[in-house]
């Protein structure tokens, strides 16, 4: 059954517009925190209300692309969701740097490759 | 001849004496003739001036800066001024930098200078230094700040804070970990000083929170967030650019590949790329990490923004100009597609680039 729900997360807003590196031990605002207390919760909602969880990447200073590998290829690797699982529940809005959905799309696919 | 005289115990005690009183005199030639012949060829005024130093500053090394005091146009000589200078580090010897003889000075050397005065002092090593006779050079390093953080006393911390009281000076920031909060701000001054109002740069931050990352992880093989990264930004009056350099003292790139462990996704990269690209040195293969072309060929996968090549590709979208790396044997700016082995080696990684008017931003 496809989601029809709306959820909306900005990650500017509801985590911080200074987001950090990979683990919470190299720095504040990291991709680790950020997947364990905002993202993973959300997400779980999401698929609970079987709603579409619409993360909104724009209003931060920039991203890392650990950041952004560790919250969503963790997803995956830490969290044990599924790649399908993910991609039906999520989308990204980016219109201040279009690539990052591209690659966050790419490490979605990774984590699951590797799984 | 009393008979103390010959009992065996003099007799011993009396060679030992005349031993060392021989060592002491042959000491004191070979000293001699050492100060004689440092003093050959040098007109009296130097030597009077040699005095006079050694009278100040006793026990200091005397280091001379090069003329042309700058790392992106004079990279192997001031390599060699910094592989110098972390020898003395090592060996815990006082310095004195000798910058009167510079003519021309730039904000790449200046930084690097500022991070080895810190570590200096932070070790509780005397470092000292003179100023350029140049006064466009001193006028430079004065409004750099050097100066007044050459007499502060510096204590071991995780993290410094170098600014001046210049509004156009150098401000320089160091840490051992990501600090994305720091740069966000660095960046937003930058953009308030080139388009008159904060902006935010997310070319930049990506950079600079990539090039943290890489210190924190990679700068000492096996020991994550054991160096220092440190970041200088200075304006430009004259172009009313923004100037990042960035620095680490870790093993460099090169170094790094190379001890890559088998837990690593790049172990194994030399044969898996020697199988598949020939490459003539370092510094092409420089110009293949950042085209992403190693991570491709040993990963088999797009580096997706990551690393080096990520900061390539923020370049190639116009969020920076005037990029130059230099680690291990290599100078290179990717701007205009220079890549070139030098003649010694930088133990580290320097990054440089320029931030203005014609590079992308948000508001």
């Amino acid at each position: 059954m496809k989601a029809v729900n709306k959820l909306s997360l900005v990650v500017a807003t509801e985590f911080t517009s200074t987001p950090g590196p990979r683990y919470k031990i190299e720095g504040d605002f990291s991709g680790e925190i950020f997947r364990q207390s905002v993202l993973e919760p959300k997400l779980k909602q999401a698929i609970n209300e079987n709603a579409i969880l619409l993360i909104n990447l724009d209003g931060t200073a920039g991203y890392g692309t650990s950041f952004l590998e560790e919250a969503f290829g963790g997803l995956i690797r830490e969290n044990e969701y599924d790649y399908q699982t993910i991609i039906k529940h999520i989308e990204f809005k980016s219109e201040e740097e279009e690539y990052l959905i591209e690659d966050i799309h790419a490490y979605l696919k990774d984590a699951q490759n590797e799984k | 001849m009393k008979k103390l005289y010959n009992e065996w115990k003099f007799k011993a005690y009396n060679k030992k004496r005349s031993a060392n009183r021989n060592n002491r005199r042959i000491a004191y030639e070979i000293w001699k003739s050492n100060k004689r012949t440092s003093y050959l060829g040098v007109n009296k005024f130097d030597i009077k001036e040699r005095k006079i130093f050694n009278k100040n500053y006793p026990k200091f090394i005397r280091v001379k800066a090069p003329e042309y005091f700058s790392f992106i146009k004079n990279t192997d000589e001031v390599i060699r001024l910094i592989s110098y200078l972390k020898e003395l580090y090592d060996t815990k010897q006082k310095v004195y930098v000798v910058l009167k003889d510079v003519k021309q000075i730039d904000y790449s050397a200046i930084v690097v200078l500022l991070s080895i005065m810190v570590k200096f002092k932070a070790k509780n090593i005397k470092f000292n230094g003179d100023m350029p006779v140049d006064i466009e050079s001193r006028e430079i390093l004065e409004k750099s700040g050097f100066f007044e953080n050459l007499y502060k006393n510096f204590e071991e911390k995780e993290s410094y804070d170098i600014s001046t009281i210049h509004s156009n000076g150098i401000h320089t920031h160091a840490s051992k970990k990501v600090d994305s909060t720091l740069s966000s701000k660095v960046i937003s001054s930058a953009a308030a000083y080139i388009w008159g109002e904060p902006r935010r740069c997310q070319g930049v931050q990506r950079a600079l929170i990539e090039l943290m990352q890489n210190t924190n992880n990679h700068a000492e093989i096996g020991k994550p967030g054991e160096k220092h990264w440190w970041l200088s930004v200075n304006q430009d009056k004259q172009s009313r650019k923004v100037a990042f350099s960035f620095v680490d003292f870790g093993v460099g790139i090169f170094t790094n590949l190379h001890n890559k462990t088998e837990q690593s996704k790049f172990f194994g990269w030399f044969e898996k790329m020697a199988s598949k690209i020939k490459y003539r040195d370092n510094a092409q293969l420089l110009e293949l990490i950042l085209n992403g072309e190693l991570h491709q060929t040993v990963t088999g996968k797009h580096y997706r923004g990551k690393g080096l090549p990520g900061i390539a590709d923020v370049m190639r979208r116009n969020q920076i100009s005037n990029l130059h790396i230099i680690t291990n044997d290599v100078f290179s700016c990717p701007s205009n597609g220079t890549y070139k082995k030098l003649n010694k080696s930088f133990s580290g990684t320097f990054v440089y680039w320029e931030l203005g008017e014609e590079n992308e931003s948000c508001k």
